[in-house]
């Protein structure tokens, strides 16, 4: 036997060993959790709307995420869903306000009551209100559209008078 | 030849130890959590551990809930309020992942303690509950009572988390995020952060490390 034949089928082997050795551990490690939203509207946006999206999202998971849920399922009857909301899409930009200041008393979403208050976050500026509305009305399978800074800033307004 | 067959076997056993080594392994038990002390009797010393001490607590459905209620149960418990607009709903979100998964066992139970009970009473418990989709008290009871009360069961002396009033929170109180287990003879046997839900995926994993302890 020469070694030549026996160093190639030992490099085989060690190959082998190793391939199976990174199967074993994969099956070891974690199931995959994305939570990435993989049926948003984002294609239909704009630049600026897909910036706004973008940022949104972050804003989302600061802000938001606690109570409406990552995918925005919301949790059981104690907090709304965002997704598909009628509530919700029929009140952009509206909803700045809600952002803006909270909410009080009972609402109808989707056909189920909610009354649990939704706290205000007066700190958000038009702009950050906008970069949310833009991305939960457009993730989820919501398909508003972009909403703008000036939109939101006449809402807000509107309610001051 | 010989090297060879000598190297296919290692492969082996190492593929092999690697596989085992992802099961579970049925002699490991968690570790009894808190100060333990020891006494001396008749010439014999004795391991005193831990253990949450005797409480009295309104569940959502006016039933009286004591130490005794959660005796030879393992369970776990939570501090939370029903205002709470910070980390609560996504803790509840949590619970009611572990809620589900061990709801049909007669020997496990969840306590949620409520910080503010002024305004969490006994009926605004019982539309919390429903409204989560828990819809009876068998093994969730959302607990309420004396303020001191529950504070004091949240102190080392207790649960051994953070909870109190603070103007300056959100909310108006700090409360601590974990899910506290508990076994059948009331000893703390893991802190989990229910915010998180790999954390809680380990803790549903401890509860059965926990049953199994109690089946041998």
């Amino acid at each position: 036997m020469t070694s030549k034949y026996f160093r190639q089928n030992m490099r085989i082997n060690i190959i082998g060993s190793c391939l199976l050795l990174c199967i074993c551990l994969a099956a070891c490690g974690p199931s995959d959790k994305s939570s990435s939203d993989s049926n948003n509207n984002a294609a239909a946006l704009d630049n600026k709307e897909r910036q706004y999206f973008t940022n949104g999202r972050n804003l989302y998971e600061t802000y938001c995420a606690n109570c409406h849920m990552e995918q925005g399922q919301g949790l059981g009857q104690l907090i709304p869903p965002l997704k598909n909301s009628d509530f919700l899409l029929a009140n952009v930009p509206a909803a700045a306000r809600w952002i803006k200041n909270g909410l009080n008393g009972k609402i109808m979403v989707n056909g189920k009551t909610y009354d649990q208050p939704m706290p205000a976050n007066a700190k958000l500026t038009p702009l950050e209100i906008a970069e949310i509305l833009t991305f939960i009305s457009n993730s989820w399978g919501n398909t508003h559209g972009g909403v703008t800074t000036e939109e939101v800033i006449e809402v807000l307004n509107q309610q001051a008078n | 030849m010989k090297m060879k067959r000598l190297s296919l076997a290692l492969a082996f056993t190492l593929a092999a130890a690697i596989f085992t080594s992802c099961e579970k392994n049925s002699t490991y038990k968690l570790p009894i959590l808190g100060y333990t002390d020891y006494e001396e009797v008749n010439g014999k010393v004795d391991t005193i551990y831990h253990t949450i001490p005797a409480f009295g607590f309104l569940d959502q459905d006016s039933a009286m809930v004591t130490k005794e209620t959660v005796e030879g149960k393992i369970y776990v418990a939570d501090f939370f309020f029903g205002t709470c607009p910070t980390i609560c709903p996504k803790m509840a979100q949590q619970m009611l992942r572990v809620y589900d998964q061990f709801k049909d066992n007669e020997d496990f139970a969840i306590l949620s303690h409520t910080i503010d009970p002024e305004h969490d009473t006994v009926e605004y418990l019982n539309g919390y509950a429903a409204k989560l989709g828990v819809n009876d008290n068998e093994t969730w009871h959302f607990l309420t009572g004396k303020k001191e009360e529950i504070y004091e069961l949240g102190t080392a002396a207790g649960y051994m988390v953070q909870v109190r009033e603070d103007p300056t929170a959100e909310g108006g109180y700090i409360h601590s995020g974990a899910f506290i287990l508990v076994d059948k003879e009331g000893r703390v046997r893991g802190f989990y952060d229910g915010t998180i839900p790999e954390k809680v995926d380990v803790l549903m994993n401890d509860i059965k490390i926990l049953q199994a302890e109690y089946a041998d």
